[in-house]
């Protein structure tokens, strides 16, 4: 059955569902919170960067301890959160029912996330760190974060069990490849022995090639499947809703859905190529990632043209932009992704700074801008006001994000490219034309370019955190009587 | 016969069965092999075991996140070849619990920096790395200096690594401690240290406390120097 | 008032991990076991407090609820 003759079916009268909505909104404010500190953590570091005595020669502030804080603050404090707060809000409303397993699980995932993210933050300070990306809680910082999501995919799994719509909803499918194939990944990852109990040190079971192919199968698909897959899920229903348009195709949905969690798996030697990694896993991995252009975009497709006929919406809904951008984004950037996994591209990409620009593009292209989307539909619609306090507000957080964005991106790629070229630059007598500390020195005007545009997205994240809090708690937003925000479709209540 | 995706769509056991099905494929193919091909892990001599010494300062190295800026790994391109030398094998990192190949380079790749300084400047680049390289963008570390190694459970490091698989023997993880100071100390008889691990590079020291500076320097002069490329044929190192 | 099943439950599986925090603090080799277990004590010590808390605060409210209603 199409989205569209879901979304205008005849809904026979039911009882109002009593959604659990305060779980939500605390997810929400966390999300919004972790934000803001990872932004101002990467503009820490990106200083850093420009001048190393910002590291004061203090070991917990220095770039090697702090750097995962920023990853983890950005992926798995605002990331996660936002993917929390969307996905059961998402799950409930398009099941029409409650969610599964009552308050204090509910509470305990809000609470225990958010305790791991403190504790990881700490340990990292600390010094203590598995060193491999997006992967350094010790041991036993993971072992609680396995409890948790355990637990999360028995919230949402549950509630699926129980819903009272017989289809599944396409973001739901999403959300659950991105819960399922994160456990997976992690437990994967994460096969290790303490040296004791009671020691937070542990080593990781595989070593070397090994290791380094299963680092790069769990860190890839954090990208696929938490970074793309769950926020895809977040796209599904957000757009739709935001633009009162069902989704474009349900047949591309089902394609592209399957095909992106079958291909995604299978990127990770691209991470490795030229490396000691055998040549048959790195074509394997090259020849994947290739092929996982289609479907992702396939997603953008689908995002965008939901879009059809509504196209006006653009000038005057600055929320919808930010979903809207946010697919663009996502699309640039998984174009970019599979042009950097070929192999000769790679020669020159690895391990320069094109790779931060790709990374930021998607991370603040696609899945801050689809959140930020996501938040000014939410705050409205939970805390029961009549609109977001000032959408001119909305437009100049947009334009100054995007700009900042530019500059960060556009200058990674310079300093990148410029990096790659110096490394394997000859003379004319066939020597290497460049020493290593000059590639470093050609690179700092790019990055005190990267520092600003970063500070840009902060300012707007700032304007963000402002409106929405107004939004909250002025009495202009109070609604007059029981309507709801504009935007909402029947579809999912 | 036509599968219905209207099936998986109203039944969320058989949507999670089968998204677990799909998603388990790539890493199977991808990643099993390496552990059953046999030619994965080069057959080269020399890789040896970190001493405990190099073991604690891998350790540091770690926790610092020197990852994050230093890559360990030379690919096998003909300028990173004429940079830092022979490319990286595989059988170069095979006892490396977890691998530090890194993959971003703010400052030079380490694979083969072992040897290539003297002690006396990888202690100053730590303390201040810009009074040796000014456009150096590396924080200092002088607090390792100040910090007394713990070195007192390090046996039970190497007997972790060995249940993972590392061929510790049962006369260096008794030696542990002792071998650890042989190589810790200026004047020391190293000749036992030497046997055990081939290579080893004493660090000077204070003449008192080992430091977290001196394991870290000791690790760092290990780097690269196992392999004699010179003794390697084309055979051995195919994959 | 019933009190739920999973909030109980919850709240039990809460004081079975204070109490491994506990322990792992108690015998903690390095600072970061020592934080972490005292920290998974505090947590769940306030975790736990908070679910008796919000029982009792529904329980009266419930009851002056009932009785506005006499």
């Amino acid at each position: 059955m199409s989205d569209l003759a879901f979304a205008t079916a005849a809904v026979p009268a039911r009882l109002p569902v009593e959604y659990n909505e305060a779980i939500v909104k605390k997810f929400l404010i966390a999300s919004v919170f972790w934000g803001i500190v990872a932004f101002l953590v990467g503009i820490y570091l990106a200083t850093e960067l420009c001048w190393p005595s910002f590291n004061l020669g203090l070991s917990f502030l220095n770039f090697g301890r702090l750097r995962p804080v920023h990853t983890s603050a950005g992926i798995f404090a605002f990331g996660g959160n936002a993917l929390f707060a969307t996905s059961l809000y998402v799950v409930q409303r398009t099941c029409r029912t409650r969610l599964f397993g009552g308050d204090a699980l509910a509470d305990f995932l809000f609470w225990g996330y958010n305790f791991f993210i403190v504790m990881a933050a700490l340990s990292y300070v600390l010094g203590y760190s598995r060193s491999q990306e997006y992967s350094e809680p010790e041991w036993h910082i993971t072992l609680f974060l396995v409890l948790v999501w355990v637990l999360y995919a028995v919230v949402f799994i549950g509630t699926l069990l129980l819903r009272e719509e017989p289809h599944i909803y396409v973001a739901n499918w999403f959300y659950l490849a991105f819960i399922l194939t994160v456990a997976v990944l992690v437990l994967g990852n994460n096969a290790e022995l303490p040296v004791s109990v009671f020691s937070a040190k542990s080593y990781v079971v595989y070593s070397g090639v090994q290791n380094a192919l299963v680092q790069w199968w769990y860190g890839h698909n954090a990208v696929g499947f938490f970074l793309t897959a769950g926020f895809l899920g977040m796209m599904y229903y957000f757009i739709p809703k935001q633009a009162n348009r069902p989704i474009y195709s349900y047949r591309l949905s089902i394609v592209h859905f399957w095909s992106l969690i079958f291909l995604y798996i299978w990127a990770g030697p691209h991470h490795l190529h030229w490396t000691s990694l055998p040549d048959w896993t790195q074509t394997l991995g090259m020849a994947f990632s290739i092929m996982l252009w289609m479907p992702s975009w396939g997603g953008m497709i689908n995002g965008l043209m939901t879009l059809s006929g509504a196209w006006d919406k653009l000038r005057t809904d600055p929320a919808l932009r930010f979903s809207v951008t946010a697919v663009g984004f996502y699309g640039m950037s998984t174009f970019e992704g599979p042009m950097m996994s070929i192999r000769d591209v790679n020669a020159l990409s690895h391990y320069t700074d094109w790779t931060i620009g790709h990374v930021h593009s998607g991370v603040l292209g696609w899945v801050a801008f689809i959140s930020f989307g996501a938040f000014y539909y939410l705050v409205p619609a939970l805390w029961k006001r009549s609109g977001i306090y000032s959408s001119r507000l909305i437009a100049w957080h947009y334009w100054i994000a995007t700009l900042g964005i530019v500059f960060y991106i556009s200058s990674m790629w310079v300093a990148g490219i410029m990096q790659g070229l110096m490394w394997r630059a000859y003379d004319q007598f066939g020597f290497l034309q460049y020493s290593f500390a000059e590639s470093v020195v050609a690179v700092h005007p790019y990055y005190v370019i990267r520092l600003l545009g970063g500070l840009l997205f902060l300012i707007g994240a700032l304007i963000m955190v402002y409106n929405l809090i107004m939004t909250v708690r002025s009495p202009s937003t109070a609604r007059q009587e029981a309507t709801l925000p504009s935007g909402v479709a029947v579809a999912g209540g | 016969m036509v599968i219905r995706h209207e099936w998986i769509e109203k039944n969320a056991i058989l949507m999670l069965v089968l998204v677990l099905v799909v998603i388990s494929v790539g890493g199977i193919v991808e990643i099993v092999p390496l552990f059953t091909i046999e030619t994965t892990v080069e057959h080269v001599q020399g890789v040896r075991p970190y001493s405990p010494l190099e073991l604690k300062g891998r350790d540091i190295y770690v926790r610092e996140g020197c990852y994050l800026c230093h890559s360990q790994q030379i690919r096998a391109l003909k300028d990173e070849v004429e940079r830092y030398g022979h490319y990286s094998l595989a059988a170069e990192s095979m006892y490396d619990h977890p691998f530090q190949w890194g993959s971003k380079r703010i400052g030079p790749d380490l694979a083969r920096v072992g040897g290539k300084y003297s002690n006396d400047w990888h202690y100053a680049h730590l303390m201040n790395p810009q009074a040796l390289v000014p456009e150096s963008l590396m924080p200092h570390y002088a607090f390792l200096a100040a910090t007394p190694l713990d070195y007192e459970y390090v046996a039970d490091n190497m007997r972790t690594l060995r249940t993972l698989g590392v061929p510790y023997t049962d006369e260096e993880i008794v030696k542990a401690k002792d071998d650890l100071e042989a190589q810790a100390k200026p004047d020391a008889d190293t000749a036992d240290l030497l046997k055990r691990y081939a290579k080893a590079v004493s660090v000077p020291g204070n003449g008192r406390q080992p430091t977290e500076l001196d394991a870290l320097v000791a690790y760092l002069q290990v780097l690269g120097t196992m392999v004699n490329f010179a003794d390697t044929t084309t055979e051995q190192l195919q994959q | 008032m019933e009190i739920q099943v999973s909030d109980l439950l919850v709240g039990l599986l809460v004081l079975v991990l204070g109490l491994v925090g506990l322990y792992l603090a108690s015998g903690a080799l390095d600072d970061e076991i020592y934080i972490f277990g005292l920290g998974l004590a505090l947590f769940a010590a306030v975790f736990d407090i908070g679910l008796v808390k919000r029982h009792y605060d529904r329980m009266q409210a419930a009851q002056a609820e009932a009785k506005r209603h006499v």
